[in-house]
């Protein structure tokens, strides 16, 4: 299988503030799916957001498809095909569910693809369908979150970057939103994420990185991973065989 | 007493004009624009020299007025706004630079006009249209006002209803969200600048046969017009519009039956009040109160 995300050596961070992100490896697999996980402060966030273009590159090397993104926005980043769900207020709240849907459809420029794409995404999501005329911040948590990947379904990206899918969600809800990453997943697309959740993002994943203070730690199949004791010891803590969260 | 609140409301969609420019860059940018208002008074004399020199019609001169300010606008993003490092200190960097390019404009003004006092006269100006028989409007205010509702009604089906305006919009809501769905927000922040700065010229054309001017005057008016946009709600344009209407008739009613000096003081109170009591101003976005 070819790469169709590589990172090498990446050093990130915030504003004038050390180094978040201290020689940070990565490999995603064309059409694979893979979940970093770690403790808080590992710096996974930091990593989708690098790779998004939302923090600058301090030095080594962001490839998508072989390519460089470095010196590209993330505006520009998305056109090519790497589109990242944040954690924090993905959504335009003050707008509509079909608003937001519309939005998602900024870079087809064509007004009828755009309307296809909203009814078929309608037609996947269909707690959407009764809500379009919603403002997108008065919906539930879960509901947000399914607005948001929701959108990323329209813009059809080649690599779906989500941070933290789960965050702040009732187990049922919570499952709900892995079946969604999954339907992803089954299209052929390329998923990242980044999980507190150990167990669901791994049981989800092929791939699992672990990270430590800005660093990588392991790497390996997710249930080997979840199958290491060492490695349940240090970072998972008793969340693997509990299911808490870690 | 429907003639004053008429007045009012003639008023406050002129004052509306004026703040949509100002409520659209704060909404893109997050910039206070200070200068909003000297550039207003700019337009005025580019329109007093239309006038004088050309006899052309201020409502008329809008049609370069708009379109010259427009690319004024964009210039001043590209030479300067858009220079200001994003750091925590954002905020306060561009009120200083924004000062200072009111005070150059003001300095500017007064060289080649000095202080004294201009305005525009058509004949509109200083008419009246009789509504009833009890009821007069004066008519210059409500050609101003007509022209402003279109203004705004046109600023209004570009943001709602073209895909670039959604995507200012999205711009004022959230920029990292809208950046992460392909929005080139540094292209929507100098097309919101452009747009602003012609909002100025299209107001300062009609202010030219509304109001004596003078360089200076843009002081008063940015004070007001800051008013609006926080007690209409930073961010917010329709807001500010609400804010506008609703004080022009309070500030009317007050200036009839108490002074004329609370034309302008209703806005200062209702702006002290409204950062006491509701920070977020009527529509805008909540406000964090951090201790």
């Amino acid at each position: 299988m070819t790469a169709i995300l590589e990172l090498t050596s990446v050093h990130a961070g915030y504003g004038n503030d050390p180094d978040i992100l201290k020689g940070v490896d990565l490999r995603v697999e064309e059409g694979g799916s893979c979940c970093i996980i770690g403790p808080n402060g590992a710096g996974k966030s930091t990593v989708l957001k690098t790779i998004a273009g939302i923090l600058p590159l301090r030095s080594g090397e962001v490839l998508f498809k072989g390519r460089s993104l470095a010196k590209l926005r993330p505006d520009q980043r998305i056109r090519k095909g790497v589109c990242f769900v944040s954690q924090d207020q993905p959504l335009f709240g003050a707008m509509s569910v079909h608003e937001n849907l519309t939005m998602a459809g900024y870079i087809l420029n064509d007004r009828r693809e755009t309307a296809k794409r909203i009814r078929h995404a309608l037609d996947v999501f269909p707690v959407l369908a009764e809500k379009q005329k919603q403002r997108a911040r008065t919906l539930s948590g879960g509901q947000q979150q399914v607005l948001a990947l929701a959108r990323a379904w329209i813009i059809k990206p080649d690599v779906l970057m989500v941070d933290e899918p789960s965050l702040g969600l009732s187990p049922q809800v919570r499952g709900s939103v892995f079946e969604i990453l999954q339907t992803f997943k089954d299209s052929g697309m390329t998923v990242l994420i980044v999980e507190q959740n150990v167990n669901e993002g791994l049981a989800f994943a092929d791939w699992g990185y672990v990270l430590d203070l800005g660093r990588n730690e392991f790497d390996g199949a997710s249930k080997d991973i979840l199958a290491n004791p060492k490695i349940r010891e240090l970072y998972l803590g008793k969340s693997v065989t509990s299911g808490a969260d870690s | 007493m429907i003639q004053i609140a008429l007045y009012g409301i003639l008023l406050g969609g002129i004052y509306s004009l004026m703040a949509s420019g100002l409520s659209l860059l704060y909404g893109v940018m997050n910039i206070v624009n200070l200068a909003h208002a000297a550039f207003m008074v700019l337009a005025c004399y580019m329109a007093f020299v239309f006038y004088q020199n050309l006899g052309l019609d201020p409502t008329v001169s809008m049609a370069i007025t708009i379109p010259v300010f427009f690319l004024l606008g964009l210039l001043v993003y590209w030479a300067l706004l858009e220079r200001v490092p994003r750091t925590r200190l954002y905020g306060s960097l561009t009120v200083l630079l924004t000062f200072g390019i009111a005070l150059i404009v003001e300095g500017s003004i007064t060289q080649v006009f000095t202080g004294i006092y201009h305005s525009t006269d058509p004949s509109y100006a200083t008419g009246s249209i009789a509504v009833t028989s009890g009821i007069v409007l004066p008519e210059g205010q409500l050609y101003a006002f007509i022209v402003s509702i279109i203004l705004l009604a046109l600023l209004g089906a570009f943001l709602y209803l073209t895909r670039t305006g959604y995507a200012i919009r999205a711009s004022m809501q959230n920029r990292t969200a809208a950046q992460l769905i392909g929005v080139n927000v540094r292209r929507m922040s100098m097309l919101a600048c452009g747009i602003g700065f012609a909002l100025a010229g299209a107001a300062g054309s009609l202010f030219s046969y509304l109001f004596t001017f003078y360089p200076g005057i843009h002081w008063q008016f940015i004070a007001l017009l800051l008013s609006l946009i926080v007690v209409g709600g930073l961010g917010s344009l329709l807001g500010p519009v609400i804010a506008a209407v609703g004080l022009a008739v309070i500030a009317a009613y007050l200036a009839h039956w108490l002074n004329p000096v609370w034309s302008y003081l209703t806005f200062y109170i209702a702006l002290f009040v409204t950062l006491l009591v509701r920070p977020q101003g009527i529509m805008g976005k909540d406000v964090r109160v951090s201790r």
